[in-house]
């Protein structure tokens, strides 16, 4: 029934064993070369196209807009609305200065930090061929100095972390994606947890889901979240706001508190976004904070 | 000529899907892939290692191309062992294919969804292998049947034109003939 050449069954096998050796050149930890390589070259095809059907799809969507509203309003809002986005990513950057300069104050009275530098990015895709991870591309690469393991932010908080950059293009795993992981921190109590996306096995079933580490730790409905930040701020800056804690479920016999957490970001509609390229200039964490054994280097 | 207008549409196929299709903002995960639905027309019209070549060569771009959040070759492996099935399957069983009399739209529409569920089931079966968080069996069950439906809802604009086209510039004398066809594609 399945005859066919042994010439054909060979290519079969050649091309086989080559999509698994790619596999596994590419599924081991570090940069690889030549999947490095294949990888810049498909972003060359990438960027540009992309590009060009966001400048071709730009009068559709305007027509949307200008079904409901008249062209000039609709020109005027979408300007308005990159111009708040802008200001919003600014406003960002200067508040998770302030805090990471609140929290030093009252540690070392120490003041003055760096700023962050954020570069404003457009998410390009939103699923990805088969739907399984929450990625998106995003329009700026190593050239605008984005580096894997960067925290990308958008006005209303935490969006997620660049797991792969390219010359024009990087991919971001958003906070939701099952292999994401979060330190974080409660606003009020401080305490620490760790955000989870998706849920963990005997939570809730949820978009984000915060795991407490201590079991005695008060937290309600309504409290917000913020990142708790990684040694050399990568891939996490400290102080960005991640959600809001929707519902705590109480677990009996188990060692921390799980809590349904409402996201910060709206990750359906994600357009404007920052990557954090450059945390504070120097970070005196290490060198002077003694050390503390609940608080972990989380990422 | 028909080798040249089928590598041009699987171009544009992995282009599409990869710069158009994954920027829609769809609710539920996955979206329909054009490059099965392309890779099944060659590999209805295609001799088993041609059909492999080609999966192979599209899901190797798929790979590459942005957005980078799964090994490269995971997907090259699935589409170029599914290319090659389903070309042994159609050339060996002798099913009353495009090469003979003109397949209907639903018979295209029946076979794309079955390459993309199968598609779909190897996928998540290569990132079970591999240690994959993210495939769970409720994400499994979603992504596929999703996916297939989808596929298989724009098989009638992506599988079909490219199956007439191939039909319209193939050789007369090789249109009906069953088995291993002489020559590449």
């Amino acid at each position: 029934m399945f005859r066919d050449s042994t010439r054909s069954r060979l290519f079969l096998a050649v091309l086989v064993a080559a999509a698994v050796a790619l596999l596994v050149l590419d599924a081991r930890p570090g940069g690889d070369p030549v999947t490095s390589t294949a990888r810049a070259g498909g972003e060359l095809v990438f960027a540009p196209t992309a590009a060009g059907v966001g400048w071709a799809v730009a009068p559709a969507a305007a027509l949307v807009d200008g079904l409901r509203q008249s062209p000039e309003t609709a020109e005027r809002v979408a300007e308005l609305e990159q111009a708040n986005a802008a200001l919003e990513s600014q406003l960002q950057a200067a508040r998770i200065d302030e805090r990471r300069a609140e929290q030093l104050d009252e540690l070392l009275g120490l003041a003055g930090l760096g700023g962050y530098e954020i570069v404003p990015a457009q998410a390009v895709t939103r699923v990805t061929a088969r739907g399984y991870a929450d990625t998106v591309t995003i329009d700026v690469g190593t050239e605008s100095g984005v580096r894997p393991d960067m925290t990308v932010v958008n006005g209303s908080g935490l969006v997620g972390r660049v797991t792969d950059a390219g010359p024009r293009t990087a991919t971001v795993t958003l906070a939701t994606d099952v292999g994401s992981a979060v330190g974080a921190r409660l606003e009020a109590t401080r305490k620490i947890g760790a955000v989870t996306g998706g849920s963990v096995p005997g939570g809730p079933d949820a978009e984000l889901t915060l795991e407490l580490f201590d079991l005695e730790a008060p937290v309600e409905p309504g409290d917000r979240v913020v990142t708790l930040g990684s040694h050399e701020g990568a891939p996490f800056v400290p102080g960005v706001p991640i959600g809001t804690v929707d519902e705590v479920v109480a677990t009996p016999g188990s060692l921390s508190r799980l809590a349904r957490l409402t996201p910060a970001v709206d990750f359906a509609s994600l357009d404007v976004v920052g990557v954090v390229v450059r945390g504070p200039a120097q970070d005196p964490r290490d060198s002077v904070l003694p050390p503390r054994p609940e608080k972990g280097d989380q990422s | 000529m028909r080798t040249l207008a089928t590598l041009a549409l699987v171009c544009v196929a992995v282009v599409a899907q990869a710069a158009v299709v994954n920027r829609l903002p769809l609710g539920w995960g996955a979206g329909p892939d054009l490059v099965v639905a392309v890779v099944v027309a060659v590999a209805l019209t295609a001799s088993p290692g041609a059909a492999a070549g080609c999966g192979f060569a599209a899901g190797l771009a798929m790979d590459v191309l942005p957005p980078a959040e799964h090994a490269l070759g995971r997907y090259a492996l699935v589409l170029c062992v599914a290319a090659y099935t389903l070309a042994l399957l159609h050339r060996n069983t002798g099913a009353a294919g495009p090469l003979g009399g003109r397949p209907s739209a639903w018979a295209v529409a029946g076979a794309t969804a079955v390459t993309a569920a199968g598609v779909g089931l190897g996928y998540a079966a290569v990132g079970l292998l591999m240690g994959d968080a993210r495939v769970t069996l409720a994400a499994v069950a979603v992504n596929v049947l999703v996916g297939t439906a989808l596929t298989a809802l724009v098989s009638p604009v992506a599988t079909l034109p490219l199956l007439r086209l191939r039909g319209a510039l193939s050789d007369g004398e090789y249109a009906t003939v069953h088995g291993p066809v002489p020559g590449g594609w």
